[in-house]
């Protein structure tokens, strides 16, 4: 832990701290993209949650600055892992950058923070000053950085020089397609006798989605990212729902061609990725947003009754309301900066969500979404009698 | 929804005076209550009988009231005001407890009034312990296993199914008063019966101990539209087993899982749901077994609270404020929080840094009371530290408790003692950790933890922070500025790094100066920094950025007063609020430095800026720095910040108003006994002794009775008046020490005399008197813990002129500019200066609420340029003095007792009271009866009366019985007391005293054959059997008066309720004062 390290960011600036996890590259290893210690640099403000949040599919490519200054107090439990792909990484998120990481004791039957991301060779960077940082990603934008270690006799401002042509490199977040390969290659059915049937667009979705279904008795099969209409007409499940992810929804094509192609025909859900697909589809343009949502804390209303809810929430995109098509209605909206935070359409069965009822981390609140959802069985002009 | 159209007066009630577990959180909820509940157009009466209050300001709500919280005063300002309704939920438990009581009257409804904020059946919910219960099982929740018992007998069957230790707590009682803890079947035998005679409805909470479990409080806050945020995660540090107000906390929780933290989330929301809490905010409480992750729910408030207030606090989000407007029919979404001013109330903050709570004890003044701590509140305020990380903020909140510790410091106790500390719930149990990790390193912490019940996470804290200490100890005096910032990083204060490093004052200072090395400073922004917000609310850290620019160098910086303390409380805060605001309004900006969350002070929007920092020098000044300013104002918070001005001046501040030298004059005892005797007035004997030796010389030279005192003590701790050398022997024997740098001081005692306080303004030149108060007690009991009275009642217009000529005198003499306060005695006609206080005093609120003049806006103006002659106050001559104009004002002193099983109630020099009340009235009689009631001490309008009196008082009290048998009461006396009555006309009943036998005096009182005791003691010695007398009267709470002027006053109180009529008074407008600019 005493080892000294650096977040050095694509605009130069340099955060040092001490390394923690996985032993950060020197400069003789940033070479090259296949190495893939950078990452486009986030933060998220949740004040529990640091586990769920490291094994999210949705934040593969990223750093992850928690503003929370205590980070890994109650160490960490592969029950919690997130991540639903076996054939995925445990850990998505490609770094962690804290302000005083817990190596201490942790209750029975935990391992420690640090351990845990050695052993899926993530690393992490302690006692920075995440508030800075927190303040330059919000007033800048987000950006990309590397978390690296400095060499005994190496001199920090070339290791500054090599990081940043390092990053150079790497491309920016913003046109990047990560669903595509976040989500499992194989098609895979959960609860295969339960009911109604779900097929899952698998973008790098979180395990508890796939939870919350089974807890409702449903029979899932989860469907490659890239999956054909023609596959999902074989299947004929009850309803399509496009899970989280990576990315920025505008580079996907394969996804939104999908939803346009069944809309209309089938139930059609969406979670925040998802979310982004379905209005893409129905013809609305994402942007990306100037902050982002990165929290457990965001107040959303939904305009159909007025109640309010807490929400889990992780998008740097955001579907542009001048661009709704007829027929979209804005269902849920942050009640913070109005933004849209969910779409339904009737007339389609369509109803989808940009914040996370599904939680992990984050408060329970609007997990009565997924009744939502299934309850447009029973209304739209598919419902199954 | 919208605000309701359908109300137009609304009625808040505070919590009445301070007392342990009500404290002036409920005067900043009440004030943010006000203001918001007026921003919505709503005229806004309140009531509360407290005058320290920012509250009962004049000009803050439409009309104030200060009448007694009971029913029957309270009903008559609603039959003058005509309320549509009653937000019940800012004045604490007392004012749930007092909204039942009117519901249950029939007073609400006779009168029209709703109940809005917490509705009746909700309070019953929440409180009945039993129907409670049934809530949480309802929602498939656990409470702790328990039973409640209206006997001794279902309460044993209890005890036998559970088993030993098991909690036992009176229902419908204040911060778990009555709470206690049961080992084994003797001791809880006792305890129950205990109980049952304390709660009102004479039923018990007997239930599982939980002792050792994880701590948590949640505070939640519910609309009408079923929407609920949690606001704040509260930890307890200590486990289960501490009151939650006695123990140091920190938000938001840090050992808890996301899966655990959501759970605890959902259940609390799920609570206030069931309860029916919907326009408001409320805590739950809920312990965690750290084993098996078992939850259980053990209690909620369905109001604001001093945890709501803390949380506010700690996270800039206005729960109190929020709770108004939901209950005028707002929902979460529709209120912007100010703070930010981006987002709603139904943003749930997100903290980036740790807020750490340190509850403040007075184990000097009450040292047998704190051997260790229970389930019964016994802390008297508390200090807020706000750090990056959990032990620079636990650090800053020791130090900015003001006991003498510069931080976590270890323990300087046996290994024997530590043992014992660390296995009970003690006040020293975290430093008694700390010394053992520093002793034994972290390898300690599994077995320290299992002893001790702190959780791992935390003691691991405490063992980097050991660790650092050990490497600064090995610095060699050689201190570098990485290590000086990593210590900084620890929130270690200079003078500690200094210490431990070897390094010195000196050079630490050169360090800093060299290296330009200060303090960052972060706000506190409600979202982590996901959103860009200016908000107004900061605090320091270390290594890291600085947010925002200083005000410069026109900005007024008020050092306020810290954590309440007997002595130090909610008076001076109101102090610094209201000339926060009275310099606002003058246009000038101001920056708040304050560590108490309690206050209105520390509210967001009372300053231009709020520095949330310990009232050390070192914080202060780098607020001067960071700041840009100069320009200091001392006066305001009491003798914290007194005593740092020469330190501030030293540093280039400069002091508002009287100069530091002359300050200095008023607090040396030498320059001071010049001083009077260069003005030509009289100060008791006085002598200050070196030695041991010397005390007992000096107290032998001036004469019995002395008073004894160590140097530079506030609200007169260890203060002791000896009537012989015995007395002096048991005070020295105390370990006092009495050396040259602190020396003992030996007074002149003047017994029977009377005592006054005089406040006033001074421009240097002109004196205008806010109001002279008259003590009721005679001297020798402490002038915060003695009831007041103004005007004066018992004295000559000639020794009011020469209390008037001495205090011009001092005005010149001191250069005064700003507050002046005297403490005068008079015996025989002389006039003695006891003390001179160069600041605001505890009595300057209550004065100008009296006499409808605000002194801390008169005194802000001076400071301001306007002199007391342009500010129309004085009149050619220079002089000016306040009037009552509510006839007569009473200030009656209120006391925690019962807060102290077994403690002796009896009154001294050494001030014992943590609050006070006002009474006004057309005659003296009633201001007195208000004030008495006010104090929940009610005086009886009928009954039997107990009179005691030593020989030298039984001429005096004559005339008081013989008007006590003229209104009908009836008269019992001990015997010698009988037997002069007998003489005298008067019969009386002979009762034992309790050495001779039963039934006794106390066995009386007991089967409620007493109303009313007079009984003096003579001497500190009181005879046998008083102190049980005493006790019996705080349990029992029937009145009890000790000094012959005391039982003379009650007597004109009772002849008020027999004769006079009650009616309400509002208090007057004060003048030139409007809160609402």
């Amino acid at each position: 832990m005493d080892l000294s390290a650096f977040l050095i960011l694509d605009d130069g600036s340099v955060w040092p701290g001490m390394a923690f996890g996985a032993q950060p590259p020197q400069m003789g290893e940033l070479t090259g993209t296949s190495m893939s210690f950078d990452g486009e640099v986030i933060f998220n403000t949740g004040m529990t949650g640091y586990h769920e949040i490291l094994t999210d599919p949705s934040y593969a490519g990223q750093i992850v600055t928690m503003t929370a200054p205590h980070i890994g107090n109650y160490g960490c439990d592969s029950r919690w892992d997130e991540g639903s792909n076996p054939e995925g990484p445990v850990m998505a998120a490609r770094g962690l950058v804290v302000r005083a990481v817990h190596d201490g004791p942790v209750p029975q039957g935990r391992i420690s923070l640090p351990e845990y991301m050695k052993a899926q060779g993530v690393c992490g960077i302690s006692g920075v000053d995440t508030r800075a940082l927190t303040l330059k990603i919000r007033n800048q934008g987000s950006c990309n950085g590397v978390i690296v270690a400095l060499a005994p006799g190496e001199k920090l401002e070339d290791l500054k020089q090599a990081a940043t042509r390092y990053l150079a490199t790497m491309p920016e977040m913003g046109g990047l397609n990560l669903a595509d390969d976040s989500g499992s290659s194989q098609e895979r059915v959960l609860q295969p006798e339960g009911h109604p049937h779900v097929a899952l667009l698998d973008c790098g979705a979180k395990a508890n989605i796939l939870r919350c279904l089974e807890r409702r008795g449903c029979k899932i099969t989860v469907l490659p990212p890239r999956t054909s209409g023609q596959r999902v007409r074989e299947l004929a499940p009850d309803a399509l729902l496009f899970s989280n992810g990576p990315g920025d929804p505008g580079a996907l094509d394969a996804q939104p061609a999908l939803a346009e192609e069944l809309l209309g025909r089938l139930p059609l859900w969406g979670i925040c990725l998802g979310h982004q697909i379905l209005a893409r589809a129905a013809g609305a343009k994402t942007i990306k947003m100037r902050f982002g949502h990165h929290g457990v804390n965001h107040p959303v209303r939904d305009e159909k009754t007025g109640r309010v809810f807490v929400t889990s929430q992780n998008h740097g995109f955001a579907v542009d309301e001048s661009t709704l098509p007829e027929g979209m209605t804005v269902r849920f909206r942050n009640a913070n900066d109005g933004s849209i935070e969910g779409l339904e359409d009737k007339k389609n069965c369509l109803l989808c969500v940009q914040h996370h009822p599904e939680a992990a981390p984050g408060p329970a609140d609007s997990e009565w979404i997924f009744d939502a959802f299934l309850s447009t069985l029973k209304e739209g002009p598919h419902a199954s009698a | 929804m919208p605000a309701r159209k359908d109300l137009n007066t609304i009625m808040i009630i505070g919590s009445g005076p301070i007392v342990i577990g009500q404290a002036c959180e409920f005067d900043y909820s009440g004030t943010q209550a006000v203001r918001a509940l007026e921003e919505e157009g709503y005229r806004v009466v309140l009531v509360n009988p407290n005058p320290a209050t920012v509250m009962t300001t004049p000009g803050l709500a439409d009309a104030t009231y200060v009448e007694p919280l009971s029913p029957e005063y309270v009903e008559t300002v609603i039959a003058a005001e005509r309320p549509d309704a009653l937000l019940s939920t800012m004045g604490g438990q007392t004012a749930l407890n007092l909204t039942l009581e009117l519901m249950e009257k029939g007073i609400l409804q006779r009168h029209g009034v709703e109940v809005i904020g917490a509705k009746v059946e909700s309070i019953q919910k929440a409180e009945d312990r039993a129907a409670f219960k049934e809530v949480v099982a309802s929602l498939g929740l656990e409470s702790p296993r328990s039973a409640c018992c209206r006997s001794l007998a279902a309460a044993q069957a209890m005890a036998k199914e559970t088993g030993f230790p098991m909690i036992i707590r009176p229902s419908y009682t204040l911060g778990g008063m009555g709470g206690s803890i049961a080992q084994n079947a003797e001791e809880f035998d006792g305890l129950v019966e205990k109980a049952l005679r304390e709660s009102p409805v004479g039923e018990a909470l007997v239930e599982e101990s939980l002792i050792g479990w994880k701590e948590f409080e949640l505070e939640v806050m519910r609309d009408a539209s079923d929407n609920a945020v949690v606001v704040c995660s509260i930890e307890n540090i200590d486990p289960m087993g501490t009151h939650t107000g006695d123990s140091i906390t920190i938000a938001p929780a840090q050992t808890l899982s996301d899966q655990e933290y959501q759970r605890m989330r959902t259940a609390a929301i799920d609570i206030l749901r069931a309860v029916g809490v919907d326009c408001g905010g409320s805590n739950v409480q809920f312990a965690l077994q750290p084993e098996t992750g078992r939850m259980v729910v053990i209690e909620m408030n369905p109001r604001v609270s001093r945890s709501s207030a803390l949380a506010s606090k700690a996270t800039g989000f206005p729960i109190a404020r929020g709770s108004a407007k939901l209950a005028v029919g707002y929902t979460l979404d529709e209120v912007t929080n100010e703070i930010t001013g981006e987002t709603a109330l139904a943003f749930e903050p997100a903290l980036d840094y740790c807020a750490v709570k340190v509850p403040r004890f007075e184990t000097e003044k009450f040292p047998s009371a704190y051997g260790a701590l229970g389930t019964q509140m016994k802390s008297v305020g508390e200090s807020l530290a706000l750090g990056r990380t959990c032990i620079e903020a636990l650090n800053k909140a020791i130090r900015a408790n003001e006991i003498g510790l510069d931080g976590l410091e270890e323990l300087r106790v046996g290994e024997t003692e530590e043992e014992h500390i660390l296995s009970s719930a003690h006040p020293r149990r975290l430093q008694a950790a700390f010394t053992a990790i520093k002793r034994q390193g972290r390898g300690c912490v599994p077995a320290l933890a299992s002893q001790s019940g702190f959780h791992p996470w935390f003691l691991h804290q405490l063992a980097l922070l050991a660790e650092l200490e050990h490497r600064l100890s090995a610095s060699g005096g050689t201190l570098n500025a990485t290590l000086y910032i990593e210590a900084k990083r620890f929130g270690l204060s200079d003078q500690r790094i200094a210490a431990l490093s070897g390094a010195g004052v000196d050079a630490v200072a050169r360090l800093r100066q060299e290296k330009g090395l200060a303090p960052g400073y972060r706000i506190v922004d409600t979202c982590a920094g996901e959103l860009e917000a200016t908000t107004p609310y900061f605090y320091s850290t270390w290594g890291e950025d600085d947010e925002q620019d200083g005000l410069g160098k026109d900005a007024v910086v008020i050092v306020a007063s810290g954590p309440n303390r007997i002595g130090q409380g909610l008076e001076f805060d109101t102090g610094c609020t209201l000339a926060s605001l009275a310099w606002q309004k003058a246009g000038r900006e101001t920056i708040m430095v304050n560590s108490n969350p309690e206050t209105v002070s520390t509210d967001y929007n009372t300053s231009t800026r709020l520095y949330m920092e310990p009232l050390t020098a070192e914080h202060v000044k780098d607020v001067l720095k960071k700041e840009g300013s100069q320009r200091v104002a001392v006066q305001l918070g009491g003798q914290t910040p007194l005593s740092m001005a020469e330190a501030l001046e030293e540093a280039g501040a400069q002091i508002i108003g009287t100069p530091v030298e002359q300050i200095r004059r008023t607090e040396d005892r030498r320059l001071f006994a010049e001083a009077v005797e260069r003005m030509g007035l009289c100060q008791p004997r006085n002598l200050s002794a070196t030695s041991r030796q010397d005390v007992v010389k000096m107290a032998r030279e001036i004469g019995f009775p002395v008073l004894l005192r160590p140097s530079f003590v506030l609200g007169g701790r260890s203060m002791t008046i000896a009537y012989g050398e015995e007395e002096l022997e048991e005070f020295l024997a105390q370990g006092i020490p009495a050396t040259p740098e602190s020396p003992v001081l030996v007074d002149e005692f003047l017994e029977d005399a009377y005592e006054y306080d005089l406040d006033g303004i001074a421009d240097g030149k002109n004196l205008y008197v806010g109001g002279i108060l008259q003590h009721i007690e005679a001297a020798g009991i402490h002038s915060g813990d003695s009831a007041a009275v103004f005007p004066p009642y018992k004295s000559t217009p000639e020794i009011l002129q020469s209390m008037r000529e001495a205090a011009k005198a001092m005005v010149k003499e001191f250069q005064v500019s700003g507050f002046l306060n005297v403490q005068f005695a008079v015996k025989n006609e002389k006039l003695y200066i006891i003390e001179v206080n160069p600041r605001a005093s505890r009595t300057v609120p209550f004065l100008s609420k009296a006499s409808g003049v605000d002194l801390i806006s008169a005194a802000v103006a001076v400071w301001e340029g306007t002199d007391l002659k342009t500010q129309g106050l004085v009149d050619e001559s220079g002089f000016g003095e306040g009037s009552c104009l509510t006839g007569w004002a009473v200030k009656e002193a209120v006391f925690s007792f019962d807060r102290f099983a077994g403690l002796d109630p009896v009154l001294g020099p050494e001030m014992r009271s943590t609050g006070e009340v006002m009474g006004i009235g057309a005659s003296f009689g009633e201001a007195f009866a208000k004030a008495q009631a006010a104090a929940n001490a009610p005086l009886p309008a009928q009954g039997r009366v107990f009179v005691s009196v030593n020989r030298r008082d039984r001429e005096t009290i004559y005339p008081v019985v013989k008007e006590l048998a003229d209104l009908g009461f009836e008269v019992c006396a001990t015997r010698g007391t009988a037997q002069f009555l007998f003489e005298k006309g008067i019969f009386a009943e002979v009762v034992l005293k309790v050495h001779e036998g039963h039934p006794h005096v106390v066995d009386h009182m007991r089967s409620g054959r007493i109303q009313l005791l007079i009984n003096t003691p003579s001497g500190r010695y009181a005879q046998m059997g008083e102190e049980d007398i005493r006790t019996e009267a705080v349990s029992g709470k029937i009145p009890y008066t000790t000094t012959t002027s005391a039982a003379v006053a009650a007597t004109k109180g009772i002849r008020y309720l027999r004769t006079g009529e009650s009616g309400a008074q509002a208090l007057p407008r004060t003048a030139g004062f409007d809160l609402r600019s």
